[in-house]
């Protein structure tokens, strides 16, 4: 008897299973496509122009030596997670390792999308605040791995200044810098440039002036500059000169 | 039975004394296992591995930028992974004929139902009035689990 009714019972179930089985399909493509299908964009990096007159509008906050033969732009938001898994997974390594060796200098421009992160404008007048003290990069660390905490607040400023005091600054002139309107102006003309660079949304980086368009890895990075360099100085766009033509631009450590 | 477990034809195995595979356990163990793949995809974003999420909206960089987004300090989207799971297995078992009026089996699948469409509703109040924005996966697994609650009380009548 049970060896008779397990196969129908089991038959009765087929349909069954066969649904499970199309979900379980699909949804293992789904996220196969997500994790492995979207690097098409990064090896079809759109050519942008840099010119002086673009640049001279704003100055980013850059690191290494102004004479590197390649630079990175990075167009970020403090308030969006894609720019901070980027600042805590690959921005440290581009530092260690691209900066370090001299091959790169990494120019990091606010692009606050303002629609979609309310405290994300002040959070980037925050970041050029602590800047304004030689402590962008330290700043930019925590900001960035703080994010949770301060996202979703009302008014994040008091833990702006606590954060500004933890990277060293100055907590008393970086709270008079943040409770002013300064450096909204730089902070706007930034946007204004992404957006004249084509910069939808963040983080979106510029490689010796060819804008990538999604996010790469460090090692997709790295394959990127040392094509750049094996190119030669061909590839650099005037971006290269950029640190001269602005004095102001800081060079923080 | 309920309604829905009257659009079944009885079974072979039925009609020999064993239960027939309730239609309404089949569908909460698909709609499980969509939530499996939506917190899956929630968590694989909340752990860094996909750098843009597909929202069409900010709102869901929002919604798991902020801190509502952990819970006993895990990602709320890993929480749905082993919820979901859970709901599966136990539905997968519930339709088998063994244990298809198993008592363990309907009581455990509204259980965790009932507590998850708890936590969605806490999760839902805290998109509306904490952080104002909404995330449209968030609100996906929020009607899944609705659906899957309703989906266990027929075989909480049938069990008793």
């Amino acid at each position: 008897m049970t060896r008779k009714t397990a196969p129908r019972g089991r038959s009765s179930l087929t349909p069954f299973y066969a649904v499970i089985g199309v979900v379980a399909l699909a949804g293992v493509a789904f996220l196969v496509f997500q994790l492995f299908g979207k690097e098409q964009p990064v090896t079809q990096p759109v050519e942008v122009v840099m010119d002086q007159a673009r640049l001279n509008r704003v100055q980013g906050i850059s690191v290494g030596r102004a004479d590197a033969p390649v630079v990175i732009y990075e167009f970020a938001d403090f308030q969006c997670p894609g720019c901070g898994q980027f600042a805590s997974l690959v921005a440290p390594l581009i530092k260690e390792r691209l900066v370090g060796s001299g091959k790169v200098r990494y120019v990091y421009y606010d692009f606050p999308l303002i629609q979609i992160h309310p405290n994300a404008f002040l959070a980037s007048r925050a970041g050029r605040c602590a800047n304004e003290q030689g402590k962008f990069w330290e700043f930019h660390d925590i900001i960035y791995g703080q994010q949770p905490n301060w996202s979703s607040e009302r008014d994040p400023s008091a833990q702006f200044v606590r954060y500004a005091a933890q990277a060293g600054a100055d907590a008393g002139k970086f709270e008079s810098c943040l409770r002013s309107d300064r450096f909204a102006r730089e902070v706007s003309e930034s946007m204004q440039l992404g957006q004249s660079l084509g910069v939808q949304g963040t983080p979106t980086l510029i490689v010796n002036g060819r804008r990538l368009g999604s996010t790469p890895s460090y090692s997709e990075l790295e394959r990127m500059v040392d094509e750049a360099i094996a190119g030669g100085a061909a590839a650099a766009p005037p971006a290269g000169d950029t640190a001269a033509a602005n004095p102001g631009e800081s060079a923080a450590p | 039975m309920s309604r829905l477990e009257a659009a079944v034809p009885a079974s072979p195995g039925e009609a020999q004394g064993q239960p027939a595979a309730p239609v309404a356990r089949m569908a909460v163990a698909v709609l499980s296992l969509l939530g499996v793949f939506i917190a899956g995809y929630l968590t694989l974003y909340k752990l860094g591995y996909l750098g843009v999420i597909q929202c069409g909206s900010g709102g869901c960089e929002t919604v798991q930028a902020s801190k509502y987004a952990y819970f006993l300090g895990l990602p709320v989207a890993m929480w749905g992974i082993g919820a979901y799971s859970a709901l599966f297995v136990v539905a997968l078992l519930g339709v088998q004929p063994r244990w298809a009026n198993a008592r363990w089996v309907a009581v455990g699948l509204f259980g965790m139902a009932a507590v998850g469409v708890a936590f969605s509703a806490y999760l839902t109040y805290i998109e509306a009035a904490v952080i104002h924005a909404w995330c449209r996966w968030c609100v996906a697994s929020a009607v899944l689990i609705t659906l899957i609650f309703l989906l266990t009380i027929p075989g909480l009548r049938r069990a008793r």
